[in-house]
């Protein structure tokens, strides 16, 4: 479970504002806003990159103010997904299991499993330079996944994709979270991606959590006229037609 | 039609100034090397030339090995450490490369020859005062600047969110600097050493007022052109100023293949 307590933070001329919000273990929550409204910074103060300068985050009922990144057992698919350039598929995969005294035939083999999960098994060679996006994004989130988070964070996870790849990886996403049944906190500003993946929604807008429902609930009853606009830029229809 | 460079005036005039400019410098280099290569092969017999090349390469090695260690540390601070005043320490630490190399040659000789600071250095067996160790510390002195800007500039073109993404995965801070940050700051490391080893072998003004001009004893490649030069050995002080040419073309040239593309995304937090 992750809370958060009236957390303001300011960074630059960016500030988040009093965000109180609550997810529940085991759920898939999908933030949703437009671009430039926080929502990465969000999944920054979950992770730890930043303190809030005001307000609390718990995560398992446990301040994380005194837990440092490495010891929060959360799982982070940048929207760039951040591969390490230096170092080949493999290595990037293996990173979080070779840091502990696990032996390396079983990191072998973890890793070609979700390898093979994921269909890139044929990419453990190759550097993140030369993979494409979709490429990329599999890879980070094999990264991820191997750690067997508690959280996982994606950003935006699915958006450098075609809408059929999309579909696809979102299918697969939904599958590996109800085999891994980790807590998953989902940014986009994709309402259909929303639509198919989330039991819960929140809408943050300029820095502010707005609302937050049943992904049903919010597309039907936008709770203000500033909420109700964002979402009016797509029918409501199209969000539950796939 | 698109006009030609020669057909427009002001092109003509800028084109012409930048010719010259190059022209000018080549031939001063050039002359000095097609003087001076001819008998390069028997300057490298006198065992005088042959003392300050081994000398020379003894201090810039040792003093470049000292900038790398130190300068990694603060160029980290600087990049990515919140501490107060930092654009003081970021001028402070530029001072000595703004400082003619004498005047910072002069301050190191009150600080190590006038203070009981250097008195008791020197009672621990560290004299810097006229002493080889001297040139070494005069060599730090001028290039660590140097090499604490090309280290920042690197480790800021390192992502940082690499590393943050490493803690997530289990790094300490510790660990996520030496498996990401370090590694991908591999060329800047590279260049910096390289142009920091050049200008250490050429580094004259402050070692000469540290450690002086003594042959066979403080005597480097520049002070061996210069105390030829002062005792009118043109031929000698040519050799030992086109064994220096040759070392800033090599290391110009690696600093090119290396200082240009730092590896590493520029997305900063
Ligand atoms: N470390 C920082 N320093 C200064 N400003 C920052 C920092 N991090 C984020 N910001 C700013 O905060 C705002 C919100 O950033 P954030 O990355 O959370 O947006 P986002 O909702 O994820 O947008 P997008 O959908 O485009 O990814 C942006 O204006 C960004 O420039
Ligand atoms: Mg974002």
């Amino acid at each position: 479970m992750i809370r958060f307590a009236d957390v303001s933070i300011k960074l630059g001329d960016f500030s988040l504002k009093n965000v109180n919000l609550e997810i529940k273990e085991g759920e898939f929550f999908t933030i949703l806003g437009p671009t430039g409204t926080g929502k990465t910074v969000i999944l920054e103060l979950i992770a730890g990159l930043y303190r809030p300068d005001a307000g609390k985050i718990f995560i398992n009922g446990a301040d994380a103010e005194n837990i440092p990144p490495e010891r929060r057992k959360i799982g982070f698919v940048y929207q760039d997904y951040a591969l390490f350039p230096h170092l080949n598929v493999y290595k990037n995969i293996a990173f979080g299991p070779q840091l502990g005294k696990i032996p390396s035939p079983i990191i072998k083999e973890r890793v070609k499993d979700l390898a093979d999960m994921l269909g890139i098994a044929h990419l453990l060679e190759r550097f993140p330079g030369t993979l494409s996006g979709g490429e990329q994004q599999r890879v980070s989130l094999a990264r991820a996944f191997i750690m067997k988070p508690r959280i996982l964070l994606l950003d935006e996870p699915f958006g450098a994709l075609d809408p059929n790849t999309k579909r696809m990886l979102c299918r697969e996403l939904k599958k590996m979270y109800l085999q891994y049944q980790c807590t998953v906190i989902h940014v986009t500003h994709d309402f259909s991606e929303a639509g198919m993946l989330a039991d819960r929604i929140g809408i943050i807008l300029e820095g502010r959590v707005r609302q937050v429902g049943g992904s049903r609930e919010v597309f039907e009853n936008p709770l203000d006229q500033k909420v109700a606009s964002f979402l009016g830029a797509e029918p409501l229809k199209t969000v539950f037609a796939g | 039609m698109k006009k030609n460079w020669w057909q427009d005036k002001f092109n003509l005039f800028m084109v012409a100034v930048a010719f010259f400019t190059f022209l000018f410098m080549t031939a001063a280099v050039g002359t000095l090397m097609i003087k001076g290569l001819p008998q390069i092969g028997k300057a490298l017999a006198a065992p005088e030339i042959q003392f300050a090349i081994r000398l020379s390469l003894y201090t810039s090695l040792i003093s470049t090995a000292f900038c790398i260690v130190i300068a990694i540390p603060v160029a980290y601070v600087l990049a990515r450490v919140d501490i107060p005043m930092k654009s003081l320490f970021n001028t402070l630490l530029d001072l000595p490369l703004a400082l003619p190399p004498v005047v910072s040659g002069l301050c190191l000789l009150i600080i190590f020859g006038t203070t009981a600071f250097g008195a008791w250095l020197e009672g621990i067996g560290l004299p810097f005062v006229f002493t080889v160790k001297g040139i070494i510390m005069a060599q730090i002195f001028v290039n660590i600047p140097f090499m604490i800007r090309v280290m920042k500039s690197t480790i800021l073109s390192v992502n940082p969110r690499l590393e943050f993404i490493a803690r997530t995965l289990g790094c300490t801070p510790a660990q996520a600097f030496w498996k990401i940050t370090l590694p991908l700051s591999k060329n800047g490391i590279i260049a910096g050493i390289v142009t920091t080893w050049a200008r250490a072998l050429g580094e004259f003004g402050a070692a000469l007022m540290l450690a002086g001009a003594t042959r066979f004893r403080t005597e480097t490649l520049p002070i061996s052109l210069f105390l030829n030069m002062s005792t009118g050995d043109l031929e000698g002080a040519m050799a030992a100023a086109n064994l220096l040419i040759i070392i800033s073309i090599i290391s110009l040239y690696i600093f090119n293949k290396f200082g240009g593309d730092f590896i590493g995304g520029t997305r900063g937090v």
